[in-house]
Order: structure tokens, then C-alpha cells, then sequence
């Protein structure tokens, strides 16, 4: 298996998502060898790394994960570059990864090569030819959905190129598998869809010091175009024109956090939004905690575990139509990504009806129950075994 | 063998706008969706009301046996003085042949018999009045909305004065008996307090001394109403000669075939054949010796074998809705309990202010739809509940339902503080006195 993040390196859904299916396949019988472009035998990550699983790293590589970021994001926020830009780092990383991905499989027998994200399909297009086992190229995120629909054509073109190779593809959602028929050309029936899974932790009951404030709004994600924060201000200021008690708190940072403080203050809600910038897992449960409502108002999210995350910690979640995850909870608003005034009016209505809190809170979670890692990773598996008979 | 009795439910309940908290307060709110009510009003004018009226017209014409029986809800009345004169012409020539019954409901095809006891009675008061009105006939069988029934609703209804009532043939209750009998509820008295709400209220002259409840075949009634379409049912197609063998077929006094009326076009399309099974069922009928009679007639047909009546117990509600028939697609959930108990908790102010219009937005906010609108059953099993919602899920029902009723709340609140309450309060006691409390002023008084 082709990865490219993996916790503790990681920023986004990509690793969680990742480390969840390797640890679900692990309990479905199935043996994984990891490829990542990062050394994750790095102090703490054993742990999280399950018993008998190979980590090949490739070595000396990348840079730090910082800079793979500020790439992703320089590209998010729309800046026009050649391929130049990022070439020396990413697309050399890239490139570099490819080249060693059949030298360090070489050992190796696998069944079926499956790899996650453009960064990796070039590698696992290698090692599938060379192994000469089925190719399943999973898709977290498309280069439509970085961008609001003003893709790289680099990327977008190595995209394409190994999804089209694969044998299979798992998208997050039918979301985006109808991003990739109708703007990839993939045929519809080479997509399997696999929501992404979530392993609730047993959230430790930590006694609250101090009273509340009032009421608190929550947005965690990447200050990305693709997560639509400028949104949530605009929310925040429709909000706080009927309650002027409600606090709003956006974490997580990204290349447009200057430019969106700048903003909270021209709307007048220097006083009302905090922004946290990088909160730590502990952080974000603290957050998580305190909220009583979660906003994820992302443009295009192929999935949004973040909302997963917060349905687990008992949050009433107001979730973009345009997402995966609003596919799979039910119990939640879903508004159209423009719609700020509607965002707005779910907020205050969940903050007037303490019964609708209530229900959103308790009825919510069931989700998890049913979309476990183990589960979809045993979807996977009937995948492979499927690729394996024909 | 036992004959027929068709009831026919037609309702259409007022839809919400898309309300926002902006909007309360605001002078000119209007919480329903005129032009989405006027749309769906037509359409089902169109493919269900207007088509199967006029086929019914001709088979009464044609055979003068023929005999079916309607509940229409009095917000789908006040939907017709709206959005189709002609709907309720239509519905007019059909009680002009006289073989046409019509059945008592609450006015709002509310879910009041479990909120307030006085509210149902002046609900079932307006919607008989409201039938007398409209087509010079007065109800004396009454069907609750979406058949919640139990012992004490009977004698509920008995002490308003009706001799008959609709309920589901539950098999929880009947137990291995047959829903082709009429039954008879278990005798007790209501605590005289409630009778004497009852009595204030009371449409009728007087009580009536016994109540007689027809159960409705729900295997038989689903098989039109639900399966007629379902290619993988053993059933299908289902021709009319077919359906009357299976009511020769039945025990029993009658066969109660109670669906809703927009099987007829709607849920099953003109294109799977259900013009041609209903237009060809009063001869498959006939030639087989069942007659078709309306709920009145089938318990005057019962009198002779009164004697042998057996008792229906119904402790807890039930009704006709999903598997469980019981009250959970209305009153399943937390936000479900807490729309319902809002509305009723409106109750004293709404009254006290004394304004048809108050009264009549809150009427029309009682309507069952709003309730099961919200409802999220069956869907912990990952199956969403196929039901029909103008809305995209429960939550936007209860979002839209909780600001009208935030801003019903502040308009009663400003008019509590306003001057001139007392002189208003008189009013309305006046105007409950000769209970014309809401929409009846849209209907010109034939007499």
C-alpha cells in the first residue's frame, strides 16, 4: 500500500483515513505493507503503527510536512504558477518516491497494490506492472476539490492517469465518485464507494472549570478555499446580529488565516471570533467539548471526517451539502455551501430548541456504530478478493 | 358473505415557507407556502380528485347499488375555496346523488384528541359544520385522524353524538378475530369533568346511547392501496374479478377497505391500471352477490345481529400508520414531543385572543403532517423512511415548524400586553357560542 501521510505526520483527513483502513484491514486478515514517503518509527509512532505491519520509508526524501502543505495551499489559494513552483519540491518528492516504490517492494509479494491520493498512483502504477497485481487507487480528495474547480493540469493530469491505470477505484463518497465520471471520465462502474470510517475514542469525562461564556460556534479544518472559512464569517456576523452572546472559534491554519482575521475585524467581529490557529488532538477535543454547534461549510469536501469527529464528542454538526459525510449523517442540517443565511438560522434555531439539541446530540452518533474502520475495511477486502477472481 | 365499505381519506395539509428567525415578528409573516400548496393541490387535482370523482359520478350513474364514503379534512376544504373551486364541485355532485357519505374528522386533521379534549370538540364541531355547510348533509360516523383510535376516543365520539367510528383492524388488539365485524368498545363512564367539556362542545342534538366501531381490513385495503403496482408481488396484476373473489372469499359481516383517496392517480399511477380495477369492481361486486355499502349503512345492516357484537379493547392509542400502528410516526422523538407539546401549550393564549386568524394559523400548525414530517424512524437500521416531506429532512420540518411557532408566541405575547384584551375575550366567547371560530367566514352560507 502507497501512502503519503500518516499519523502522527500528517494534516488532514488523508492520514487519519489511512491509518484507519491499515489498522481495519488488519482485522480483516489482511496483511499490509505501508509505503511512505517519511520515517514514522520517529518517537511515538509504534504505537500507532499495528503489530507485523512493514513501514518501508523511503529515505531522505521530503522535506518537512509543512511545506507539502504550503504547497497544497499556495495552489488553494489560487495563485497561478507553472509547474515550477512546486516542482524542486513536491513533484521532485514525487518523483523520487516513484522511482524507489518497485526497489523497496521488491521483496514483497502482494496480492493487490492499492494506493491513496495522486502523490502515490505513479508509484503504485510501478509496482502493480511489476508485481503484475491488480492496481486499486483510492481517492480521498480530487484537485477539483483543492482548488473550487480551478485545477493544476499537471496535477490533475497525473491524477487522471492513475486512475484511469487502476483496476478498481474507492471513492470517499458518491459525492465524489460523480466528480470523477463526470469530470475524470472514469467509467461508473470501475468506482466502488467506501465512506470513510471512524473509531470513536472513549472520550475521557473531563470536569468543566468556570462558567460558560455563552454559547460557542465551532470551524476546524485548514484555512483553505476548499473549506470555505471566509463562510463562516459571514455566518458568524448573521449570527451574532440576532445574539450578540454567541462566540465563534475557527481553528486550524492555512494560508488565508491573515486575510481572514483581516476580515473578522472589518465585520465588526474582532471581539467574537478567536482564532486559535494549530490545535493539538487534546486542543481540538477541548473545543470539541465546549462547542454547542460544529460548521463545516467546505465548497467541495469529497468527505469530512472532521464532522465525524465532531458527531463523536456529541456536537450538533450544520454540514455542506457538497460533502461526502453529509451522505451518511442523517441526523444533522445540511445547507448549500452559499447559504450563510441559512447556516445562520440552523445555528440559532439549534441554540433556541434545546429538545432539537438534544435529539441531534443523542441520535447523531448511531452513524458510528455502523461506519467502523473494521467494517470498511471489509469492504475493501471484498474488493480485492473481487479483483482477485476476475 | 360480507359486502363492501369504501371510505376514501382526503386531506392536504398546509406546508411551511421556508421561515427564517428574521422573519418573527416581522408585521406580514406568512407561514405557509402558498404557491407550494397551490402546486401541489393542483397536481393532485389533476392526476387524482378530479379524475376519480368523475369516474365515480358514472358508476354511481351506472349502478344504482354503488356506494362509497369520504373523510375530507377541513384544511383540504379551506385548500379548495383556495386552489379548486372545481374540486369541491366535483365533490359536491357526488353528494348530490345521495349515495355518497360523508365522515366527521377534526378540522385541521389534528392530532387534538391528545392534546386538549376541549380543542378536539371544537375541532369535530367546525368540521361538521363545515360538511353541513358545504354539503347539506350531517356526519353521524366519525374517524379520527390517521385512525389513532382507543376506548376512551369512542365514547369520546358517542357523547358528540355520533353512532359509529373508524379504526384500524389491528391484529395486536383482534387477536386471531375477524376485522369484517363491527365491534363495540368496552362500556365505562368519562370522568364528568371531561363529559361535561364533551356535552359544551356537543355538534350533535344529542349523545348517542352506543357507538359502533368498523374495522378496517388492512391486508384487503393495502392490497389497492400499496401492492396494486408491485410487480414482485404474488398478486400482480390485479384485476377486478380477482379482487371480489377475495372478498367472497372473507368471513364476516363487511369488508372495510379505508385508504387514502390519492391511491386513486397518485400513489398508483392511471398508467398501472387502477381506473380500470376501480370502474370494473361494482359489476366483479355484483356478480358475485356483495353489495356496497357506506359505514351508516353497514351499521344499520348490523342492527339484526347487535346481540352478537363483540368488544374491541383498546387501551393504548393505536392507528393505521407503519408496521407498529401506533403513534410513533407522529410522536416518536424528542423533537417531535417538543413541536407537540408547543403547539397545545399555546392553547389558553391563542383562545384568549379572541382573532380568527390567530386561531385558524394555529389550527392549521396542529395538522399531523408538520408531526410526521419529523419523524426519523427506521433509520438507526441505515433505511430512511420512504415517507412523503416537502422538506429535505426532519430537522428543516422542525426548524420551519419551531419559528412559526415563535412567532405565534410573540404575537400572542404583544397582544396579551396590548390594550383592549377583555373586550376581545368577550368575543370569542360570543363567537364559540355559535362556533365560527376559523376558516367557516371563507364559505358563503348556502341557507
Amino acid at each position: 500500500m502507497f501512502g503519503w501521510e500518516f499519523p502522527p505526520l500528517h494534516t488532514g483527513g488523508l492520514g487519519v483515513a489511512c491509518e484507519g483502513l491499515v489498522r481495519g484491514l488488519r482485522k480483516n486478515g489482511v496483511n499490509v505493507t505501508l509505503v511512505l514517503p517519511h520515517r514514522t518509527t520517529a518517537d511515538g509512532v509504534d504505537v500507532r503503527v499495528p503489530d507485523g505491519m512493514d513501514v518501508v520509508a523511503v529515505e531522505s526524501m521530503l522535506q518537512a510536512y509543512d511545506d507539502h502543505d504550503s504547497f497544497d495551499v499556495r495552489l488553494s489559494a489560487g495563485i497561478p504558477g507553472d509547474i515550477n513552483l512546486y516542482g524542486p519540491d513536491l513533484g521532485a518528492a514525487v518523483e523520487r518516491y516513484t522511482a524507489q516504490s518497485v526497489t523497496l517492494t521488491r521483496d514483497v509479494r502482494p496480492d493487490v497494490v492499492h494506493c491513496h491520493d495522486w502523490m502515490t498512483y505513479a508509484a503504485g502504477v510501478c509496482a502493480a506492472k511489476h508485481h503484475d497485481a491488480p492496481l486499486v487507487a483510492h481517492i480521498h480528495a480530487t484537485e477539483l476539490d483543492r482548488t473550487d474547480f480551478h485545477p493544476h493540469p499537471w496535477i490533475a493530469a497525473r491524477e487522471r492517469a492513475g486512475l484511469l491505470a487502476a483496476n478498481s477505484v474507492i471513492a470517499v463518497s458518491n459525492y465524489t465518485k460523480s466528480l470523477l465520471v463526470e469530470h475524470y471520465g472514469i467509467p461508473d462502474r470501475k468506482i466502488t464507494v467506501v465512506h470513510n470510517g471512524h473509531d470513536p475514542k472513549v472520550a475521557p469525562l473531563v470536569a468543566q472549570h468556570g462558567k460558560k461564556r455563552g454559547p460557542l460556534i465551532l470551524f476546524l479544518g485548514r484555512l483553505t478555499v476548499q473549506k470555505n472559512p471566509s463562510q463562516f464569517l459571514d455566518v458568524a456576523r448573521l449570527v451574532r446580529a440576532m445574539r450578540p452572546d454567541v462566540r465563534f472559534v475557527m481553528a486550524g491554519e492555512g494560508p488565508m488565516l491573515g486575510e481572514l482575521m483581516r476580515r473578522a475585524c472589518a465585520l465588526g467581529l474582532d471581539n467574537a471570533v478567536t482564532f486559535t490557529g494549530r490545535v493539538s488532538k487534546e486542543e481540538a477535543e477541548a473545543l470539541f467539548r465546549q462547542a454547542d454547534c460544529f460548521v463545516m461549510p467546505s465548497l467541495s469536501e469529497p468527505f469530512g471526517l472532521v464532522a465525524l469527529e465532531a458527531i463523536g464528542h456529541g456536537v450538533p454538526v450544520i454540514l455542506s451539502k457538497q460533502s461526502g459525510a453529509s451522505e451518511v449523517i442523517e441526523h444533522a442540517f445540511k445547507v448549500d455551501f452559499w447559504d450563510a443565511d441559512k447556516m445562520a438560522d440552523c445555528i440559532l434555531t439549534i441554540l433556541r430548541e434545546q429538545p432539537l439539541a438534544r435529539q441531534l446530540r443523542s441520535e447523531a452518533p448511531r452513524i458510528l456504530q455502523r461506519l467502523s474502520w473494521q467494517r470498511q475495511a471489509g469492504a475493501v477486502r471484498s474488493l480485492y478478493e473481487h479483483l482477485l477472481r476476475i | 358473505m360480507p359486502n363492501v365499505c369504501f371510505y376514501f381519506q382526503v386531506h392536504q395539509p398546509y406546508r411551511l415557507r421556508d421561515l427564517r428567525i428574521t422573519d418573527i415578528g416581522r408585521e406580514d409573516t406568512e407561514y405557509f407556502d402558498d404557491e407550494k400548496n397551490r402546486a401541489v393541490f393542483r397536481k393532485v387535482a389533476e392526476k387524482c380528485y378530479l379524475p376519480t370523482n368523475r369516474l365515480l359520478l358514472d358508476m354511481l350513474a351506472a349502478d344504482p347499488d354503488f356506494a362509497v364514503s369520504f373523510s375530507l379534512s377541513g384544511v383540504f376544504l379551506d385548500q379548495c375555496k383556495e386552489y379548486g373551486e372545481d374540486v369541491l364541485d366535483s365533490f359536491r355532485a357526488l353528494a348530490a346523488t345521495g349515495r355518497v357519505e360523508f365522515l366527521a374528522e377534526t378540522d385541521a386533521h389534528s392530532l387534538s384528541y391528545l392534546g386538549s379534549l376541549e380543542e378536539f370538540c371544537l375541532q369535530v364541531r367546525s368540521h361538521v359544520e363545515k360538511i353541513q355547510r358545504l354539503f347539506g348533509c350531517t356526519p353521524t360516523v366519525f374517524r379520527n385522524t390517521e385512525l389513532v383510535y382507543c376506548n376512551d376516543l369512542a365514547h369520546v365520539a358517542r357523547l358528540l353524538g355520533f353512532r359509529g367510528i373508524l379504526a384500524e383492524g389491528a391484529d395486536a388488539i383482534l387477536d386471531g378475530k375477524t376485522p369484517n365485524v363491527p365491534y363495540a368498545p368496552p362500556r365505562f363512564r368519562l370522568p364528568a369533568q371531561r363529559e361535561r367539556v364533551i356535552r359544551t362542545h356537543r355538534p350533535h342534538v344529542r349523545p348517542s346511547t352506543d357507538i359502533t366501531i368498523l374495522l378496517k381490513n388492512y391486508r384487503l385495503s393495502d392490497d389497492i392501496a400499496f401492492r396494486f403496482s408491485n410487480r414482485s408481488w404474488a398478486g400482480f396484476p390485479l384485476y377486478a374479478d380477482t379482487f371480489a373473489d377475495w372478498v367472497a372469499q372473507s368471513e364476516g359481516h363487511s369488508v372495510n377497505l379505508f385508504m387514502d383517496y390519492e391511491t386513486f392517480g397518485e400513489h398508483q399511477w392511471a398508467d398501472t391500471g387502477i381506473f380500470d380495477f376501480l370502474r370494473s369492481l361494482p359489476a366483479a361486486f355484483r356478480s358475485r352477490g356483495i353489495a356496497t355499502r357506506t359505514p351508516s349503512q353497514v351499521i344499520d345492516d348490523w342492527r339484526p345481529h347487535r346481540n352478537k357484537t363483540g368488544t374491541f379493547d383498546a387501551h393504548a392509542c393505536i392507528s393505521w400508520a407503519d408496521m407498529e400502528r401506533d403513534l410513533s410516526a407522529w410522536l416518536g422523538n424528542d423533537i417531535q414531543h417538543a413541536a407537540f407539546t408547543a403547539v397545545y401549550a399555546l392553547e389558553g393564549a391563542v383562545r384568549a385572543s379572541g382573532d380568527p386568524d390567530l386561531i385558524e394559523a394555529w389550527r392549521r400548525l396542529q395538522t399531523s403532517d408538520h408531526l410526521y414530517y419529523m419523524c426519523t424512524k427506521y433509520w438507526n437500521d441505515g433505511d430512511v423512511h420512504k415517507y412523503f416531506s416537502p422538506y429535505e429532512s426532519p430537522y428543516e420540518a422542525y426548524r420551519r415548524f419551531s419559528h412559526a411557532l415563535e412567532d405565534l408566541r410573540l404575537r400572542l405575547g404583544n397582544r396579551e400586553s396590548g390594550a383592549g384584551r377583555r373586550g376581545r375575550k368577550s368575543q370569542y366567547k360570543h363567537r364559540s357560542r355559535t362556533s365560527a371560530p376559523m376558516s367557516e367566514s371563507l364559505f358563503p352560507n348556502p341557507s
